[in-house]
């Protein structure tokens, strides 16, 4: 049993050897790149990796950038932000990369952009949503996704021009992400007239949410709202069944009501929830369709909002690095700064609007699970079935 | 008025799957003297084999019952006899060797499952995981329930089993005192062997009790690894009875504590009952009920 296995591994160490030794041969442009490979973030990391992938396929494919193609250095922050820290560390110095994409979650984000800002290394963060990392006059630190606090831009449009409810139950998970994103809504909901009769953070990873639901019921709200990860919000929605809570419809805030594994858990519970997102594949966006078909393809399953905003990203790098005088931190800085390029996740240009420096402005949209697919519902322009309002009552359905 | 009946509910059903989760480690606690940290990372265990058997043989999780608590009595008694047993053997200063090692098990079956299973979370759709039935407007989860009754069952049995048949009697004699049981010709380490199979078996079904309600990643045992602790000392090292009170005592200080005061100090509430306990009644509720 031994020895086969070590021959196994002598055969592999010597094939990752080869690899890296006809990598260096080949001298590529090296980007790293940050995500939560392991850990409770996993996934998240893993449909970003491979749409990463998916790009740079495609970019070396067609010939690289000036001759030469780009070469990914892929680090694990495990979602915590000490780890984020050092593995940007490690990039800059060891690896000598001349720019950094990824980031998934905000505290990690915030951590690495801080290290990419002193080290004067240009960073792209594509999912990190924390509305405070563009706000801290950060001029190596760029962001293509939408800032946390307008996630609910199209719900909140929805909201207006068709539900018109009256009172609001938040609850939300207590990460940064969460508390960040209810915050905003719960001042967007106040703004619009909204009376907010419940707002609940909880620790992620509860077995039992009914104490929680019970107050929602007995509060009777139009519209329950909820910042939950994936696990999370397959229970809460299993257990607003099993306590026959009633709102005029549920809303998922992002994260994990758009996830494919949100249904798979949930099950038929999931069915007429609305979730807030950024980005799906019938955005009228060139390339946007292709990307989710190619993922599909590849990979076996389907991919959602977060691996088009890696896809983007690695497309904005590439844009940057064509453009570039040459290939130094400082020169792909200079190119971001005038980036202004179409990509699958819409078209990415880096502003400055209230307190944000170097932000992408982006709609968003609004979608809702219906018969085990998610559907675009808003705005109408784009939408793919009308929305299903006011969602039926539990035991009105089959 | 519903709000607080709705609570108690949850509570108890709670609490039910929490002393099914209790009981395996004051067993092991009575008779080893030692709290096993690995407990939380077996019932993990048990939840995998209940995923695998429900995902790749299409086996209810409550058949799987028959499979999951055999599989892991055996894998409890391998732990106890390969790993446990011969420390017992060695002169050591620290006699918490064996939490050590418990400790190090743990670690083990956490990382064989993340090998196997990969970091993703999976989860058992069963046709009652939310079914529900209401009783005067209350709503009771079916499974839950059902975990409950399966809960109050085996530890009904337990109880019976300890004071009525002849390995009941060693296991409590041993838990007494070993060496007197020794002498008078028990065989300690056969006995010790059973007794964390049986744990093992107790959380096994636990695992699979909970499986269709909730959800699975390999490092799920920790914090139930913890919860199990806090209901072995609410409830009294060793005592059956104690576990019970302890895990529905849990169950509804966290229900009450997320109602009444909110749902981010629910686990803070089961930690305050904890330290209560320990300042105005060091034995836990054993002293009360003396069992």
């Amino acid at each position: 049993m031994k020895r086969p296995g070590s021959v196994v591994w002598s055969v592999v160490c010597c094939l990752l050897l080869a690899c890296s030794v006809s990598a260096r041969a080949a001298e590529g442009i090296k980007v790293g790149v940050v995500l939560p490979l392991t850990g409770t973030e996993a996934q998240f990391g893993e449909i970003e990796w491979n749409s990463f992938q998916l790009a740079l396929d495609e970019i070396n494919g067609a010939g690289g950038i000036k001759g030469k193609p780009i070469e990914l250095v892929k680090e694990d922050d495990t979602g915590k932000p000490d780890v984020g820290r050092s593995a940007m560390e490690k990039l800059i110095t060891q690896d000598k990369v001349v720019v950094v994409g990824g980031g998934y979650s905000s505290s990690v984000t915030f951590a690495m952009a801080a290290v990419a800002q002193q080290r004067q290394v240009p960073f792209v963060v594509n999912t990190g949503s924390d509305d405070k990392i563009t706000e801290q006059k950060w001029n190596y630190v760029f962001r293509l996704n939408p800032p946390a606090s307008e996630y609910p831009k199209a719900l909140n449009s929805f909201l207006g021009e068709v539900v018109k409810p009256q009172t609001v139950a938040i609850l939300y998970e207590k990460s940064n992400f969460g508390q960040s994103s209810s915050k905003s809504f719960a001042a967007q909901c106040e703004k619009m007239g909204l009376k907010v009769v419940l707002k609940e953070g909880y620790d992620s990873g509860a077995v039992d949410f009914k104490p929680l639901l019970i107050k929602v019921k007995a509060a009777n709200p139009d519209l329950l709202y909820m910042v939950s990860y994936l696990m999370d919000a397959g229970l809460l929605m299993r257990q607003s069944k099993e306590l026959d809570i009633n709102p005029r419809l549920f809303v998922g805030g992002g994260a994990g009501f758009t996830l494919p594994g949100f249904y798979d858990n949930a099950g038929k519970a999931a069915d007429y929830v609305f979730s807030a997102t950024l980005w799906t594949e019938t955005v009228p966006y060139p390339g946007a369709k292709a990307y989710f078909d190619k993922y599909q393809k590849k990979y076996g399953h389907p991919t959602e909002y977060h691996g088009a905003e890696a896809y983007a990203c690695m497309y904005v790098i590439a844009d940057a690095l064509k453009r570039a005088k040459e290939l130094t931190p400082a020169a792909v800085q200079e190119a971001l700064v005038h980036t202004d390029v179409m990509t699958a996740f819409g078209p990415v240009k880096f502003v400055s609007y209230d307190k944000k420096t170097q932000q992408n402005k982006l709609p968003t949209y609004l979608v809702q699970w219906q018969g085990g697919k998610l559907e675009t519902v808003w705005p109408k322009e784009i939408a793919t079935k009308p929305a299903v309002y006011p969602v039926p009552k539990w035991s009105e359905r089959k | 008025m519903e709000v607080f009946f709705q609570t108690l509910v949850a509570g108890v059903l709670k609490g039910g799957l929490y002393a099914l989760i209790g009981i395996g480690m004051t067993l092991i606690m009575g008779v080893m003297g030692i709290i096993n940290l690995a407990h939380g990372q077996m019932m993990m265990l048990a939840m995998y084999l209940t995923y695998v058997c429900f995902h790749f043989l299409g086996i209810d999780p409550y058949v799987t019952l028959l499979v999951s608590v055999p599989c892991l009595f055996l894998v409890g008694v391998g732990v106890q006899k390969y790993t446990l047993n011969p420390l017992l053997k060695i002169e050591s200063l620290l006699p918490e060797n064996q939490v050590l090692m418990t400790v190090g098990v743990g670690m083990v079956l956490t990382e064989v499952a993340r090998f196997i299973f990969t970091s993703n979370y999976v989860s058992v759709k069963t046709s009652y995981s939310d079914a529900t039935f209401f009783i005067g407007g209350i709503s009771f989860s079916v499974a839950l329930t059902i975990a409950f009754g399966f809960a109050c069952a085996l530890t009904a049995g337990m109880f019976w089993f300890l004071l009525k048949t002849d390995l009941g009697r060693s296991i409590r004699a041993v838990a007494q005192d070993a060496e007197a049981a020794s002498l008078m010709g028990v065989n300690a380490d056969r006995i010790r062997t059973i007794t964390m199979g049986m744990g093992a078996g107790l959380v096994a079904a636990a695992g699979t009790l909970l499986l269709p309600i909730y959800y699975l990643f390999p490092d799920i045992g920790g914090p139930f690894t913890r919860k199990a602790f806090v209901i072995t000392i609410l409830g009294g090292l060793g005592s059956t009875v104690g576990a019970i009170l302890g895990g529905v005592t849990l169950g509804l200080a966290e229900a009450f504590g997320a109602t009444y005061i909110g749902m981010d100090y629910e686990d803070m509430m089961g930690l305050v009952i904890f330290i209560l306990v320990l300042l105005f009644l060091p034995g836990g509720f054993k002293r009360l009920t003396k069992v």
